[in-house]
């Protein structure tokens, strides 16, 4: 593995006309967990979904681990946990984790699928189709689905919504685990607080580009809460 | 080749599970197939013989039409695409995977359709039973490799359902054709012709090379 897990050079998204992401300069190092905030429309889920190679850059560069974002190198080591699923709901929960573990090539996928149904609480219902699932247990299940080959840069667009206290405090508690594990994440929220609490640094984006970038001790909830409120009135 | 045996794996037991295309073909080509045999007139038969191998053919292809429309429904719930498309390998292997499945639920359809086809149209099919399977797979292969790639990309438009005919139908007229003209040979008994094979295969081997190439560029966003 060569560079940082995540680098972005001038990155540049359109869609048509529209502007997305503009000149984004981003680097993450490995380990490290990095929170995305900013008004909706800022642009990040669509860095996100660049990162995790489900679209090309318009300009610029977005480099996974030194590996262009997008081939098949660099989603190996990409895990995205997005607003949609990706469950298909005429599978089970075990046949649909088997199905992602597959499409990763894993050895052993039934095993992989039964470790991360347990982990998640999702045992009892691992027979069951995705299809009669609850918000918040599709949720679980995603986020299953985004472990399961294990990847080194985990991307989680919002991964809380929809998931009850319990719920979320275990995610929480499995993100922090990953991140002690070495594991790098990049989470998208709009919650300063939970920024705090998971991540090492910050970016507020807002309409496209870099509003406010945070590290070590800029980091603070008033800090955030104010850069997020400014982006907001940016994007305005 | 992991990703082509897990989408294919996929797909065939969502269908199991559902049921929902081979039903909707079936009884779909069902009714094709009974219209047909309506709007002839009585008691001609033998053009009706004439006729049947492309009234056949036409069944098959709007059956296929209405399967190909549905193949990638499953995907589009829950942006399943987007999950696909992150699969650690060439994306061609994705292509192969839903084209596989396609053509295993087509090609089950089809044979299902000749039968009641037979039936209806009065023709003995059961000496050109063989050749019939093998021309059945090759023309199912060029239906499901074009399709399939036409498929994904009408999907994400607004006007699925019309735009899917209107981008595959001019691009599978070769294959209609050689079917048709082929199959005509074979049930009057004169054997398979070699150029409307040779038709077949060029057409469907250019159409899988180029599905497989171009998938990679049809799950990009």
């Amino acid at each position: 593995m060569s560079g940082p897990a995540l680098s972005a050079r001038g990155l540049e998204k359109r869609f048509g006309r529209s502007p997305a992401l503009r000149g984004i300069d981003l680097e993450v190092a490995e380990g490290a967990a990095l929170a995305l905030l900013g008004p909706n429309g800022a642009g990040k889920s669509t860095l996100l979904r660049l990162a995790a190679g489900l679209a090309r850059p318009s300009g610029g560069s977005l480099q996974v681990a030194g590996l262009r974002a997008g081939l098949p190198g660099a989603r190996a080591r990409v895990g995205l946990v997005a607003h949609a699923t990706f469950l298909y709901p005429e599978l089970t929960a075990r046949e649909n984790l088997i199905f992602a573990g597959r499409l990763h090539g894993l050895a052993d996928p039934a095993a992989r699928a039964d470790a991360l149904l347990e982990e998640e609480g999702l045992a009892a219902v691992a027979g069951r189709p995705a299809r009669g699932f609850s918000r918040g247990m599709a949720q679980r299940l995603a986020i299953a689905r985004g472990l399961v080959h294990d990847p080194a840069l985990l991307l989680l667009d919002e991964p809380f919504a929809g998931l009850d206290p319990r719920a979320a405090g275990r995610l929480a508690e499995r993100l922090a685990g990953l991140r002690r594990a070495g594991r790098t994440l990049v989470l998208v929220t709009h919650d300063p607080g939970l920024a705090l609490r998971l991540a090492d640094a910050a970016v507020v984006l807002a309409r496209g580009r870099i509003a406010c970038e945070l590290r070590g001790p800029e980091l603070s909830e008033a800090a955030l809460a104010r850069a997020s409120a400014l982006a907001a009135d940016a994007a305005a | 080749m992991s990703v082509f045996l897990a989408v294919l794996w996929k797909d065939l037991l969502a269908e199991w599970r559902s049921r929902e295309r081979v039903v909707a073909m079936l009884l779909f080509s069902l009714l094709v197939v009974l219209v047909f045999h309506f709007s002839l007139p009585e008691g001609a038969t033998r053009r009706q013989a004439e006729q049947a191998p492309g009234l056949l053919w036409v069944a098959y292809l709007f059956a296929a039409l209405l399967g190909l429309n549905r193949a990638f429904a499953l995907e589009l719930e829950n942006d399943a695409l987007s999950g696909l498309a992150l699969a650690p390998a060439d994306r061609g292997f994705v292509f192969l995977g839903k084209a596989a499945a396609n053509f295993v639920i087509f090609f089950g359809v089809e044979v299902a359709i000749a039968a009641v086809f037979g039936l209806v149209f009065d023709l003995d099919l059961a000496p050109a039973a063989a050749g019939l399977a093998g021309l059945l797979a090759l023309g199912t292969l060029g239906i499901c490799t074009v399709g399939t790639l036409f498929a994904a990309v009408a999907v994400r438009t607004r006007f699925r359902e019309v735009m899917l005919p209107l981008l595959i139908l001019p691009l599978l007229i070769p294959v209609l054709a050689a079917s048709v003209r082929a199959t005509t040979s074979l049930l009057a008994g004169g054997g398979l012709p070699w150029d409307a094979l040779q038709l077949l295969l060029v057409t469907d081997g250019i159409y899988l090379v180029v599905s497989f190439l171009g998938f990679e560029y049809v799950l990009d966003e």
